[in-house]
């Protein structure tokens, strides 16, 4: 088990190293963010401690994966097997719990530690057979698989939504806005396998204009609802709103060339900086564009004829 | 028509392929064999334009990897695609668009399921099914016998003598000697990314006991079971 563990800290060690960090400054960069983040959270919406113990839970749920715990009961046996998903969740909830517990919500970071332990003594399918239908099927991969990973924040995104019209809180609104931009983003983080770029019978220029034209369609199909609905009832917000939606989308073409231009290679520490960056200073994004488009344009050829 | 000249590719200081020359003409098939790490794999990816080399790859109608159907031996799916998005996304990629799926679906998948659900024999079904559909000039199988149910395998072999009389070029690898022998009708062999010989159909049954003895040699007697 302590050799389970070691594998572990390796490993993830490991992936800091690849993404060009010393581990302990990127352990250390992980805190930070995560209670920035935290804090953010619990600054923005009352419903921040449901956050919180939901994304907990949902990280322990794909430590609970069948095809995961079968491998551990088959190599470490029965008692090492919960012993190990015990500690892992018993690991995994410890921030959770603390920062439940920093904000005084000590009945929460009861509820959230008994159902981690609970959650370790169960295995789930994460692959059901049941295909869930998605409008983007005709134009794969992206939106048709990221939307089937993520599907249940839209539901949840609009649901904001219409608490924020109800509340009168422009801000919620926006930030449901936000979370439909930032869902569809991460649909654009990991490189996929270069047979699927190879497979096109086209152009780097062809290619990278598809991508975002694709994805601009369909973010703002996923967007739409909650762009129409704060327009109907902020009219006089309109110039904020429609500000919000162009960062959105132009955040979106973003990090579709940024993906591009490191590929074959994970966005790494250059891409994730000049990104946040912008983030602080959006206009910085009309620089950033073109250079990620061209560095694209460059990686692409090998696989694509130009 | 492919032609290759004088092709080598290496990682760093291992040369993997070592100056091959190889012509693969219209309405015929050909068969790469050789052992695992010979080179077969490395060869198709130069001629996919996955690989850069040293040396020249022609073909008649340009640029070739847009008119090439390439099945990986492992082919990769992403975790939430249906057979059915697998199929339009790579016909998509060659223009290929207002497909019918249904009556295509010949080797009777269950296309509305996510892929990543297929078992290995099935994976396989519905990457060659897609690249059938792309309609390509050129075609590389790379192990596509492997992991594929006996009937498959029938239809597979028949498959491959139609794109021959359709006048396609089909370039195959495989470690089941017979499924060469019923389509291809030349044959080279590799080893350690050396061109040893090419075979013509009637030197087949040869070649095959060449390998088998080559292959076998005194290793079983090595291992000295008891």
């Amino acid at each position: 088990m302590k050799g389970y563990f070691n594998l572990q800290y390796v490993m993830t060690n490991r992936k800091i190293n690849e993404a060009g960090l010393n581990p302990l400054l990127g352990y250390l960069l992980a805190l930070t963010a995560f209670v920035l983040l935290s804090e953010y959270i619990f600054y923005k919406t009352e419903f921040a401690k449901y956050l919180v113990i939901l994304t907990c839970l949902s990280l322990q749920f794909k430590l609970s994966e069948k095809n995961r715990t079968d491998f551990l009961l088959s190599t470490f046996g029965d008692e090492s097997k919960m012993k190990i998903r015990v500690l892992e969740n018993f690991i995994l909830c410890i921030p959770f719990v603390s920062i439940l517990l920093c904000k005084s919500f000590l009945f929460e970071a009861i509820i959230l530690f008994l159902c981690s332990i609970i959650l370790a003594l169960f295995s789930f399918h994460s692959n059901f057979n049941l295909t869930i239908p998605t409008p983007f099927s005709k134009r794969p991969f992206e939106f048709s698989t990221g939307f089937r990973k993520t599907f249940l924040i839209f539901p949840i995104a609009y649901a904001l939504t219409v608490i924020a019209i109800n509340v009168d809180n422009l801000n919620l609104g926006i930030f449901a806005f936000l979370l439909v931009f930032l869902t569809s983003l991460s649909y654009y983080f990991k490189p996929e396998q270069e047979y699927y770029i190879w497979v096109h019978a086209e152009t780097p220029k062809v290619f990278l204009k598809n991508k975002v034209f694709n994805a601009s369609k369909n973010v703002i199909l996923l967007a739409i609802p909650i762009l129409f609905s704060l327009l109907i009832f902020y009219p006089s917000e309109f110039e904020l709103i429609l500000i919000f939606f162009l960062i959105g989308l132009l955040f979106l073409w973003t990090v579709i060339l940024a993906k591009y231009s490191a590929y074959p290679d994970e966005m790494n520490i250059p891409e994730g900086i000049m990104i946040a960056f912008s983030l602080y200073f959006p206009p910085l994004l009309l620089a950033i564009i073109p250079f990620f488009y061209l560095k694209s344009i460059n990686k692409l050829k090998y696989l694509l004829n130009d | 028509m492919i032609k290759i000249n004088g092709l080598s590719k290496s990682y760093g200081k291992n040369e993997v392929l070592k100056n091959i020359s190889m012509e693969f003409l219209k309405g015929k098939a050909y068969g790469i064999v050789g052992e695992n790490g010979a080179g077969k794999t490395t060869l198709f990816r130069c001629i996919a334009g996955l690989e850069s080399y040293n040396g020249e790859i022609i073909s008649d109608i340009t640029p070739l990897k847009n008119h090439l159907g390439l099945l990986l031996t492992d082919p990769f799916f992403f975790s939430k695609i249906t057979g059915k998005e697998y199929i339009r996304l790579l016909c998509n990629a060659r223009g290929k668009t207002n497909l019918e799926f249904e009556s295509k679906n010949i080797f009777d998948l269950p296309l509305n399921q996510y892929a990543s659900t297929y078992s290995t024999g099935m994976k396989k079904k519905l990457a060659i099914t897609a690249i059938l559909l792309q309609e390509n000039e050129y075609y590389i199988l790379d192990e596509p016998f492997n992991g594929v149910d006996i009937q498959s395998n029938i239809i597979l072999t028949e498959i491959i003598l139609k794109l021959k009389e359709l006048k396609k070029v089909v370039l195959i690898s495989s470690h089941i000697f017979s499924t060469l022998s019923d389509t291809c009708d030349e044959i080279h062999l590799l080893r350690k990314g050396e061109q040893i010989k090419s075979v013509q159909k009637s030197e087949f049954k040869h070649l095959e006991q060449e390998m088998k003895e080559i292959t076998i040699g005194n290793r079983i007697e090595r291992l000295g079971l008891k």
